[in-house]
């Protein structure tokens, strides 16, 4: 049995609902929740921790069933967006605030160690409401995480911070974790969460779970045009023309596409790109591994950061390709350019 | 923007008015007696028995009602169960009841009905009693007390609460630990609103415990003889007391619920 596993959860409290929900997670899994407001997630983490009784289904961790365990009983820890620190208590009394239940000596201690580990060490004498939110955060992950709890379920916990420091808190959080060895769920919509701490995913939408799998499977194969469209990838409707040697050559709306996924001819099928995964170039690249060179028309582009998003059309497709500010600059890119997308075959996922 | 300010300075005018008219009515209280008259007064057997029953009685009948109030509002404020709305309703009733029909509906209560024998029996008897003033007081003042608890649980963010309880404390060890230290201001405006309101109660006292000179006599009750006994000097000195002590009574409230 796994470490902690979910069985058909369904809760309906009227506004937010929660139905069939099912999966498992191993002992130090790192799990992203994500999906649109209202999808029902923080519902899901308050099922979990007890909060809210469900109507159906059970929860079991450590083979234990704590479906009908109160909170307290559950050594689940919560980490929300908007902290929830005792306003009334210093940092020390909120770190330590767990752990006095737990035990009477080396507190002092354990707090100052974690303090420390968190950068938080020089606050403890301060109230929480004269801290910044990337410490009142650093304080809310110290007081959930001393007390050892089997599991850490976190609600937004960096959505609040500037890019800056929710970076600095990011980090702080991976090594924490690391440390403690903690299970972690954690809802959030910042997509650098995902990439950067879990190893498995999960969508929610309208209260189901349409997704879950580990990151690489649920990012590459989204299951869905509205997942695929969650973790901007291309989804491409087409049929197999031919299957050489398991590599398939997929007619999309007038042009062809070569996978190396395995399909039969004949077969419709739905075909996922990252937009990571393309390259684009100003010229018809020559002797190059990659199977796929599409001749597309830039349509348009969406600086977002660092990064920009291209939307390229071939033919009657759209695709979405993600490159470098600088690489604009220098292959001169602009709305209208006549440009190629080059994917290798291993890239042109068949979902 | 002409007729956008003749409106603003309409409605200014209108409050304006209307304090004005509070303030000259309050504040001849103050002018009206003669200042020896009072002083005298303050310190007649009369004055110093029902000032004395007052605020004992007062203190009793907060303190019975913050007892009621707090897991009231906080049941209120946090759970869901069946006939709530009615719970809800029926505790705000006093609010809009009259005070005389609520005198008269405890009477009946504590009166010769099993419930009024029950307590008899256990040495409880409320009509006509200072027992009496207290329990009117309480059924009185408990529908205020009851809204700003809950009001007040209400703010404090509930998920404070799931917070104490992940790290291994129980309901009733949360409530301890974390709601009832953040509910403090509202406790505080809630026991001086008590605190005014049973001082202040009337009508309730009057029918349940009665008006009996130097026996049920609270600050109203005296008012309310010596004003039908023509004796105009007691009459106000009572009713600048009790003004006085709702002064205290809103200042504290209103510094409570700044810092709220």
């Amino acid at each position: 049995m796994s470490f902690f596993s979910v069985e058909n959860l369904n809760i309906n409290l009227g506004e937010f609902k929660l139905q069939q929900v099912s999966f498992d997670l191993d002992r130090m899994d790192y799990l992203t929740v994500i999906g649109p407001t209202g999808a029902g997630k923080t519902i899901l983490l308050e099922s979990i921790i007890g909060f809210w009784q469900p109507d159906e289904g059970r929860i079991y961790i450590e083979e234990q069933d704590i479906t009908n365990e109160p909170p307290e009983k559950r050594r689940i820890g919560i980490v929300y967006q908007d902290y929830a620190l005792l306003p009334h208590f210093t940092v020390y009394e909120n770190i330590a605030y767990g752990l006095k239940k737990k035990q009477k000596q080396g507190i002092k201690e354990k707090v100052h160690e974690i303090a420390i580990s968190l950068n938080i060490d020089h606050l403890l004498h301060r109230m929480p409401l004269t801290l910044s939110g990337g410490e009142q955060q650093r304080v809310a992950l110290a007081r959930a995480l001393i007390v050892e709890p089997r599991m850490l379920l976190m609600d937004e916990p960096l959505s609040a911070l500037d890019p800056k420091t929710r970076r600095e808190t990011r980090g702080l959080l991976r090594h924490a974790i690391e440390r403690f060895g903690t299970t972690v769920i954690h809802i959030t919509h910042d997509m650098e969460d995902v990439w950067s701490l879990a190893n498995k995913v999960a969508i929610f939408k309208d209260g189901c779970m349409l997704q879950f799998g580990a990151l690489e499977d649920v990012f590459n194969r989204p299951k869905s045009e509205f997942i695929a469209e969650f973790v901007d990838a291309t989804i491409l409707k087409g049929m197999v023309r031919e299957n050489r040697d398991g590599i398939s050559i997929i007619d999309v709306n007038g042009f062809k596409l070569t996978s190396l996924d395995d399909a039969t001819p004949g077969e419709k099928v739905r075909v996922a790109i990252r937009p990571e995964d393309i390259i684009v170039a100003r010229e018809v690249p020559r002797d190059i591994s990659a199977h796929n060179v599409l001749e597309a028309t830039l349509e348009m582009i969406v600086r977002e950061g660092k990064t920009s998003s291209l939307k390229l059309r071939v033919r009657d497709s759209l695709i979405t390709v993600l490159v470098a500010n600088s690489t604009l600059h220098r292959l001169d890119l602009k709305p209208g350019d006549r440009i190629y997308a080059v994917i290798k075959g291993a890239n042109v996922r068949i979902v | 923007m002409h007729k956008l300010n003749l409106f603003r300075s309409a409605l200014i005018l209108v409050s304006l008015f209307i304090t004005a008219l509070l303030m000259f009515a309050v504040v001849s209280l103050f002018l009206v007696p003669d200042v020896k008259d009072v002083w005298h007064n303050i310190f007649s057997r009369e004055m110093i028995f029902s000032l004395k029953l007052s605020v004992l009685t007062g203190l009793m009948s907060t303190f019975l009602v913050m007892v009621f109030s707090i897991p009231i509002g906080y049941a209120l404020s946090r759970f869901t169960f069946t006939g709530k709305g009615f719970v809800k309703t029926i505790i705000d009733l006093p609010v809009a009841f009259p005070e005389l029909v609520l005198g008269l509906c405890l009477l009946l209560l504590f009166g010769n009905t099993w419930l009024g024998k029950a307590f008899d029996s256990l040495g409880l008897n409320f009509v006509f009693t200072k027992k009496g003033v207290v329990i009117a007081q309480f059924f009185t003042a408990l529908p205020y007390a009851s809204r700003i608890m809950k009001s007040t649980f209400d703010y404090i963010d509930p998920r404070m609460e799931f917070v104490s309880r992940s790290l291994g404390y129980s309901m009733p060890e949360t409530f301890i630990n974390v709601s009832l230290p953040l509910a403090r201001n509202g406790v505080l405006a809630s026991a001086v609103i008590s605190f005014a309101r049973c001082i202040g109660t009337f009508g309730t006292v009057l029918i349940l415990a009665g008006g009996t000179y130097m026996k049920t006599e609270i600050l109203p009750i005296t008012l309310y003889l010596n004003i039908s006994y023509g004796n105009m000097g007691m009459a106000l000195t009572s009713g600048i007391v009790l003004a006085v002590v709702s002064f205290i009574a809103i200042y504290i409230f209103e510094k409570a619920e700044l810092v709220l």
